[in-house]
């Protein structure tokens, strides 16, 4: 072998020996790189984690009791209509719910009616067990939850709030109306807009939350449940005049 | 013969850890319990599966809150998009697959034409589990313990068949490509790839459905 192919042989080898330097190198500066990457991920998921249940927390108050809006009756509900009216119409729905929405069709007129004259007071307990149909955006919890804020802060635009909510109910299973379009319904009530914007707040989640169970546990089975002076009411609720006349007899009644 | 290939991707003085990873055993081992896993997650959709088309409001054990429930993505029509549930095609792939690791753990090799058909299948099956996953979480609005354990099982099994097919060069591939990815694997950089991803994924729940889960 000559001087000159040891040499070139050599070379090679050199610069073998600087490519797999080089390789081995790169997969270093990659592997670190990799490493990091999952690092971050693991701080992400961590603080996400973290501020999902902190989130929680702060939905209750100090003594982590769940928050109920004002001016609820002593049985916890929402009352719309005077407190002397002999009637009082107790009606367990939900904002998802298309038979509620059927029931508000007809009998919302007459409600209305039967409220301004002084025959009945309406007792509202929104209930939140359709989250499932609205894709994931839980459109029965966030609209009961904007409700009790208007309840709690707005106590005279519930009514307004409630007959909108239901005239522009979405599909059962679509993703619900947006919190912007909810937001927007409650300023043409004429909810103020500092009640408005808190309605992101989540406050009154919990609240709805033990609704849902209260009602069920008290035997409610679906929506609507409307009762009479406590009585179940177990007429025709899709129709215009049977639980208007139902309300009127128990107003002679008394 | 069943550690022939396995010094393959480990060199000389790598790390205990680098060699159990790259070891044949190891390999077939998870494929198996991600199978088994699989299987078992198929089985239990399926008896879901069935209870739910006897009684659409069947309550399901896994029926746990608006965002953690069975009994919504099991009713939905992605659940049977071949027209009989899903589940049903885990119990008949699955069963396959824990045959292939089980054969493998015993030393039998395949030929290149069966894994090559392998991972052909078993991509279909990736990409639909994660059609499904997509579903689940952006268009039915829930998640399903059971299918989560499928999306993860159809991750793991797929990443050590496609290891499996890289390390004994049985893709067919261009030289330049399979030498590029036994240099990915051998560094190690394929396990972080689906780790990262796995990551992702979680963050991802978390990110949407945190404020549900963590209630």
């Amino acid at each position: 072998m000559s001087t000159r192919t040891r040499l070139r042989t050599q070379e090679r080898r050199q610069a073998q020996q600087a490519a797999l330097v080089r390789r081995s190198k790169r997969r270093r500066i990659l592997v670190s790189v990799g490493a990091l990457v999952i690092a971050a991920l693991v701080a992400a998921i961590t603080v996400a984690v973290v501020q999902a249940a902190g989130h929680e927390r702060t939905l209750l108050d100090a003594n982590g009791a769940v928050v109920a809006p004002q001016h609820l009756t002593h049985t916890g509900a929402i009352a719309v209509g005077r407190a002397d009216a002999p009637v009082t119409v107790e009606i367990y729905y939900d904002y998802m719910c298309p038979a509620c929405g059927a029931f508000e069709k007809a009998n919302g007129g007459e409600l209305d009616q039967l409220v301004a004259d002084g025959v009945a007071r309406i007792e509202l307990r929104p209930i939140a067990f359709l989250d499932e149909q609205s894709s994931g955006t839980e459109y029965s919890t966030r609209s009961a939850n904007a409700f009790a804020a208007v309840a709690d802060a707005a106590p005279d635009r519930v009514w307004d709030f409630h007959t909108a909510l239901y005239e522009q109910q979405p599909a059962e299973g679509s993703e619900g109306l947006s919190d912007e379009q909810i937001a927007k319904i409650a300023a043409d009530a004429g909810v103020p807009a500092d009640v408005v914007d808190g309605f992101t707040d989540d406050t009154f989640r919990p609240w709805v939350a033990s609704v849902t169970r209260e009602a069920f546990d008290s035997g409610v089975q679906g929506t609507p449940t409307v009762k009479i002076n406590g009585e179940a009411f177990e007429g025709n609720v899709y129709a215009v005049g049977p639980l208007t006349k139902a309300i009127k007899s128990a107003a002679d009644d008394r | 013969m069943t550690t022939t290939m396995a010094p393959a991707l480990t060199e000389p003085g790598s790390s205990p850890l680098h060699r159990l990873r790259h070891h044949n055993t190891t390999v077939w081992v998870t494929m198996l319990i991600a199978s088994v896993a699989s299987l078992v997650a198929s089985f239990v959709l399926s008896i879901d599966a069935i209870a739910l088309a006897a009684n659409p409001s069947a309550d399901l054990g896994c029926n746990i809150n608006a965002v953690i429930s069975c009994g919504t993505v099991g009713t939905s029509w992605q659940a049977s998009l071949l027209g009989f549930p899903n589940a049903f095609l885990g119990l008949m792939f699955e069963a396959a697959v824990i045959t292939l690791a089980v054969a493998s753990l015993g030393g039998v090799r395949f030929p290149r034409w069966f894994m090559l058909s392998a991972q052909a299948v078993y991509t279909i099956a990736l990409l639909f589990a994660y059609w499904l996953f997509e579903q689940a979480m952006f268009e039915i609005g829930a998640l399903c313990p059971w299918c989560l354990l499928v999306t993860l099982a159809t991750t793991l099994v797929f990443f050590e068949l496609t290891y499996v097919n890289i390390r004994d060069d049985n893709l067919l591939l261009p030289r330049r490509l399979q030498n590029a990815l036994t240099g990915f694997v051998q560094s190690n950089l394929d396990i972080m790839l689906v780790v990262a991803w796995l990551l992702v994924l979680v963050l991802s729940v978390v990110l949407k459905y945190g404020d549900a889960l963590f209630a």
